[in-house]
């Protein structure tokens, strides 16, 4: 044995003395990693309610789940997720791919409790330590789950636009829609928002799948001008798209239009398969815009006689006489006209109500109405002169074009107004060969017309003055011409409401045109209806009281589209002309 | 000599390092992501001579850990083995892409005798072989396990739990449509 052997126990004992190298536990706020994948955050301000977590959860670990915090409303379902953490195995991918980035984690990562039940939480909603932590795992800033680029449209060069009335927007190509289509996550949030609540998943996976077939039909579920949409809608649904968030909303109208693109007219039959079994009841159609048209497509579908009485000399309405053929062709409204009219709707054209026939003869023969007539009334500017010669109203100048007529505007043109309408008619009279001065009363921000057709008119050299409230029109020197004097106009907002325009008399101006064209706004014509009928049918602001069925005081009759609703679109027409036939069929048929 | 003095010399180090790497293995691909961190590229079969290089000439004599990532879309799976020089402080992951098809690599137990462990984990989670590596084909952490190898991109994760995991009672999903329509518009949009 040697020496060593014996003595080093005690060196080994002295040891006992000192500080000790190890911790005792249990180890106390010992703080993650700065970028830790630790317990989830969620701002509920921020989050949609788009169930992407959810859908990504490789263990199915997540709950979309009602809040009392939060209601649904359009753009957010109202539903935030909730975790079980029995199956967490903390791997982010539903922070990388969250649409909104309300998501993310903490650096806590020590929780004990006796109750499993309590590992099931709604962060954001139930109270804990981390949720304002400052530190955790988020999303690194150049990567993205989420395909934020759209393919660029092609379109006519301005200056290419301007030379004729041929549509400036190409349409994707084969390539580009299945790409495009391809960033859809189908979170569903955008089926709220559009009026016609289209499938507008459906309809993508089926670009994505390349089933033209199948998405003709889904188009047609909810909305039988798909053509047209897929060219003109507001597009409302790209606003709550949540990819938008981060980046460009998918194409959804362009999708749209590609479906109906890939389908020949003379499949469609074939394709939708709209088998029709006559009921035996019959029901009166006043307008063949979109509004009357989609109600006589679905009352057709189940079965009724429709009948479609139209003022003008073709379908359509304001699709045809108030959008230029350079934004909607007329090939493309006839393929969805003639669809609805080839199932055996018999549609009036040059017939006016009260004056061709009676609104009471209707009454008489009809089951049901709709009526769903437009705002094809322009309104007055209310200024002194307005009635001169050289003052043309928009819709008259679009409706010319539109047949083939000159509307005479002259070479220099002033435009007055911020509406589709204005828009159009000021691109229209640029193709005419015209100069043209856009006045608006406020900023383009306030301007009403699709931020697409203001981008557009802006391009093609419209010139734009704002803030500029015309006062009175007059006599030029040469009777081809009419002078307009205006001021302009500083934005002053009110105990906080929305700014108005407050004319400044100091700052006046006077200009002279070839023409002045009048597009502020339109009203309805509603002569036609009998007293008696106009007596009980309730309007508010110019437009007529329905529910949610187009119903309304008088029994027979369901009033839809611009002169019911207060948005005034191609698709909330269409939205209202299919819940006009669903509600005239619970009503005849009770 | 300071933080920012130390910096600059891994900086060059590490620079230069990749240029003689270059030259040598033909790497054709060099990123330098921190100033102590850089990334080469290799071909299958330069990959041991490269390692070999590095831990005898280079002083980089620890190998931290191999891994690998599944690159499904393009056919192919990328092994990175990091290495750490004790010495300058720096860090090196050296890659190789091998085919999706051929899952098999060369062993480097014999340069660092943990690489059987790695190897043996590559083997179980992604099906990777490493022919001659010691217990490669034993379990590594999946007891019975008899599916495909579960850290494949193929590998359905959503279905393995919903088929093996039972949901804790009392969960309930709320569909976002459906919500949507009761309580925004529940009298439309019906066929």
């Amino acid at each position: 044995m040697k020496l060593k052997d014996l003595t080093s126990p005690f060196y080994v004992w002295q040891r006992a003395f000192e500080k000790p190298y190890t911790q005792s536990k249990p180890t106390l706020n010992r703080e993650g990693a700065h970028a830790y994948r630790g317990f989830h955050i969620n701002d509920i301000e921020k989050c949609v309610g788009c169930g992407t977590c959810e859908e990504i959860c490789m263990n199915n670990a997540i709950d979309m789940v009602e809040i009392a915090a939060k209601d649904s409303k359009k753009g957010d379902s109202g539903l935030v997720p909730r975790f079980d953490y029995g199956r967490c195995c903390w791997c982010a991918l539903c922070v990388d791919i969250c649409t909104t980035g309300s998501l993310r984690m903490s650096n806590e990562y020590t929780w004990a409790a006796d109750d499993p039940d309590s590992f099931r939480f709604t962060p954001g909603v139930d109270e804990t330590s981390w949720q304002d932590s400052e530190h955790g795992y988020r999303r690194h800033p150049e990567y993205d789950l989420l395909k934020l680029v759209r393919p660029e449209m092609e379109m006519l060069s301005p200056d290419e636009g301007l030379k004729s009335f041929d549509e400036v927007v190409a349409g994707y190509t084969h390539e580009q829609a299945v790409v495009e289509a391809d960033r859809c996550i189908e979170c569903e949030i955008c089926v709220a928002t559009c009026p016609a609540n289209m499938d507008i998943p459906g309809y993508i996976r089926a670009v994505r799948e390349e089933n033209f077939e199948e998405g003709l039909r889904l188009l047609y579920d909810t909305n039988p001008f798909s053509a047209t949409c897929g060219r003109i809608c507001t597009h409302r649904c790209e606003d709550d798209c949540t990819i938008s968030t981060f980046g460009k909303p998918l194409a959804i109208r362009w999708l749209k239009r590609y479906i109906v693109d890939q389908v020949p007219a003379e499949r469609f039959a074939e394709i939708l398969n709209d088998e029709i079994t006559e009921n035996g009841h019959h029901v009166s159609i006043v307008g063949a815009g979109p509004g009357g048209m989609s109600a006589a497509y679905y009352l057709r579908k189940k079965g009724y006689g429709v009948t479609v009485y139209e003022a003008g000399a073709s379908g359509g309405g304001m699709l045809r006489y108030g959008v230029p053929s350079y934004r909607l062709p007329d090939d493309q409204l006839d393929k969805d006209i003639d669809y609805i009219v080839s199932l055996g709707v018999e549609v009036k054209y040059n017939t006016k109500i009260g004056h061709d026939i009676e609104f009471q003869q209707l009454m008489d023969k009809s089951d049901a109405i709709f009526i769903a007539t437009g705002m094809d009334q322009p309104s007055s500017m209310r200024i002194k002169g307005e009635d001169h010669p050289r003052v043309l109203s928009g819709l008259t100048v679009l409706n010319d074009v539109a047949s083939h007529k000159d509307p005479g505007v002259g070479k220099n043109v002033a435009v007055i107004g911020g509406g589709n309408v204005a828009m159009d008619a000021a691109r229209v009279c640029r193709r005419l060969g015209a100069d043209v001065t856009v006045l608006y009363r406020r900023r383009i921000v306030d301007m009403p017309a699709d931020k697409d057709e203001i981008k557009e008119a802006l391009e093609e050299n419209c010139n734009f003055v704002l803030q500029a409230i015309p006062v009175l029109i007059e006599d030029a020197e040469s009777s081809d011409q009419v002078t307009i004097q205006w001021g302009e106009a500083e934005m002053i907002a009110e105990d906080g409401k929305r700014p108005r325009p407050v004319l400044q008399e100091d700052r006046m101006h006077t200009d002279t045109y070839d023409s002045i064209i009048s597009a502020i706004g339109q009203s309805g014509d509603f002569s036609f209806l009998p007293q008696e009928i106009s007596d009980q049918l309730k309007q508010h602001w110019g437009k007529f009281e329905v529910d949610q069925r187009q119903r309304t005081a008088v029994g027979k009759i369901f009033i839809g589209g611009d002169i019911a609703n207060d948005v005034a679109d191609a698709i909330s027409a269409i939205a209202d002309g299919k819940n006009a036939a669903i509600g005239i069929d619970a009503f005849v048929s009770s | 000599m300071g933080y920012a003095g130390l910096q600059l010399v891994n900086t060059m180090f590490m620079q230069e390092l990749c240029e003689r790497m270059t030259r040598q293995f033909d790497c054709d691909q060099v990123m330098h992501q921190k100033d102590d961190l850089s990334f080469l590229r290799v071909d299958r079969d330069r990959l041991e001579s490269a390692l070999m290089y590095l831990k005898t000439h280079e002083g980089f004599v620890h190998l931290s850990f191999v891994t690998v990532i599944d690159y499904i879309e393009d056919g192919f799976f990328r092994l990175n083995y990091m290495l750490y020089n004790y010495d300058k402080a720096t860090n090196i992951g050296v890659q190789v892409d091998i085919t999706r098809e051929n899952p098999s690599m060369h062993s480097i137990h014999h340069l660092w005798a943990q690489g059987w462990t790695y190897q043996r984990e590559l083997k179980e989670m992604y099906g990777i072989d490493f022919p001659g590596s010691p217990r490669v084909d034993e379990e590594f952490v999946l007891e019975g396990w008899d599916g495909i190898p579960p850290m494949l991109r193929e590998f359905d994760t959503a279905k393995f739990c919903e088929d093996r995991f039972a949901k804790r009672d009392g969960r309930e999903s709320q569909d976002i449509k459906q919500t949507m329509r009761d309580n925004l518009y529940p009298e439309r949009g019906e066929s």
